[in-house]
């Protein structure tokens, strides 16, 4: 969501942060509405530009990092623009009417807008680090459900913090608030 | 098991104040405005204090950048009734965002006034929300917050130690106001290690703590001015 502006008191534009109403004073969601879909877990829609078929890439065995490639070096995963895609598709599959409508977008230099699935809100106050995941060979699939079967992806894990708690019990990592709360 | 601390040397500290802008941008602080300013409302993290001794013309001024002792007998610890507010086992004082319902009592316990609270949402004049840090959350009105000894680059460089297999170096760390410090009056480091640049600073003949009577057990160190200007 990008950040919008309203007139504070003394005139002058305000940035507003995602999620926020005014500038003033929110609770901890910007409606009750909103809280209400938090409690009920009630998710948005998420509508993406096009409806990119997990399933057949895992089918054929590319793993996660090929595309999402900052996963195993930082902080974010990454969702992959459309260079990433023509790396394979300048050559694969081009005779498809979604390839050649890629290559075209691509020709006039655009790009994708995909809507973010996972995430955590700055309510959470929640920092996390993909890299040590990796590292500690946590499947993809542990939080982020069986993608391999899905064509967009679908939120169908609940990052709670009693999901991510329990995990770190039982691998023994650290479950000091400030790990993953600063 | 590290033990976070700093060393403060008030013979470098020429009061410029690079500190506290560093740490205002690192940390995401947002500012209030003067008229709230005015009331207290203002939050720094980290100040730089004066000091005039001396009558005129013979006026020395001196200068002392303050932020969150890190207190291993912490005042604001125990008051707090939701543990927000928390001794973390490498020793630094933590305060949990999401734990803190705005009782306040920790800002009241803090003999140091380091503990700064939400009277607003952070907001920021564009385009400067642009430049906000993507490591350190935002904090909505009412709750607490204070120096952190910038955590996020803290646990930022254990990660990286660990990824390379290797142990962390000593000044390997920097909190944004020691990277900030021109003079290099400020050393951030791990007071576990007899070796460490900020250890042998805080066995100094010099060194002194902040309100050292009240029995705070601060981690950090004031070098004492040893020069006359």
């Amino acid at each position: 969501m990008q950040p919008t502006a309203v007139p504070s008191n003394d005139g002058s534009d305000i940035a507003l942060l995602p999620g926020q109403v005014s500038g003033v004073f929110t609770t901890a969601r910007p409606t009750f509405g909103a809280a209400v879909d938090d409690f009920l877990n009630r998710r948005p829609v998420y509508e993406q530009p096009l409806e990119f078929p997990h399933n057949i890439h895992v089918g054929k065995e590319i793993a996660c990092e090929v595309c999402h490639e900052g996963v195993d070096k930082g902080p974010k995963a990454g969702i992959p623009g459309l260079r990433t895609c023509m790396i394979c598709h300048e050559a694969i599959a081009t005779d498809r009417p979604r390839i050649q409508q890629i290559t075209a977008m691509r020709d006039k230099g655009l790009d994708l807008a995909w809507q973010r699935v996972y995430g955590f809100s700055n309510d959470d106050h929640v920092r996390f680090n993909h890299a040590p995941h990796i590292r500690n060979k946590v499947e993809c699939a542990t939080c982020h459900g069986n993608v391999g079967e899905q064509t967009i992806a679908q939120r169908n894990v609940e990052h709670t913090m009693g999901f991510c708690v329990n995990c770190h019990n039982e691998r023994k990592a650290s479950i000091d608030c400030l790990t993953c709360h600063f | 098991m590290a033990r976070w601390g700093m060393a403060a040397d008030l013979d470098r500290c020429n009061g410029c104040g690079a500190c506290v802008v560093a740490c205002h941008s690192e940390n995401n602080i947002s500012t209030v405005g003067d008229e709230q300013a005015s009331r207290g409302r203002a939050k720094h993290w980290i100040r730089v204090e004066r000091y005039w001794e001396g009558d005129f013309p013979d006026v020395r001024l001196k200068f002392r950048p303050v932020m969150c002792q890190q207190c291993d007998n912490a005042p604001c610890e125990p008051v707090c009734p939701t543990y927000a507010s928390h001794h973390t086992e490498d020793g630094l004082n933590a305060q949990v965002y999401n734990r803190c319902i705005g009782t306040r009592y920790c800002a009241n316990a803090c003999p140091y006034n380091a503990r700064f609270f939400d009277f607003f949402n952070p907001s920021w004049d564009k385009p400067l929300q642009l430049q906000l840090n993507p490591d350190v959350s935002l904090r909505e009105v009412g709750v607490m917050e204070k120096c952190t000894f910038c955590v996020q680059r803290i646990r930022g460089a254990q990660l990286q130690a660990r990824t390379e297999d290797r142990a962390l170096r000593d000044g390997e760390i920097q909190p944004a106001c020691v990277q900030g410090c021109a003079a290099k009056a400020l050393v951030f480091g791990d007071l576990e290690d007899p070796e460490s640049h900020v250890s042998r600073l805080a066995r100094s003949p010099r060194g002194s703590k902040l309100l050292e009577d009240v029995g705070t057990q601060p981690a950090v160190t004031y070098l004492a001015r040893a020069t006359q200007v």
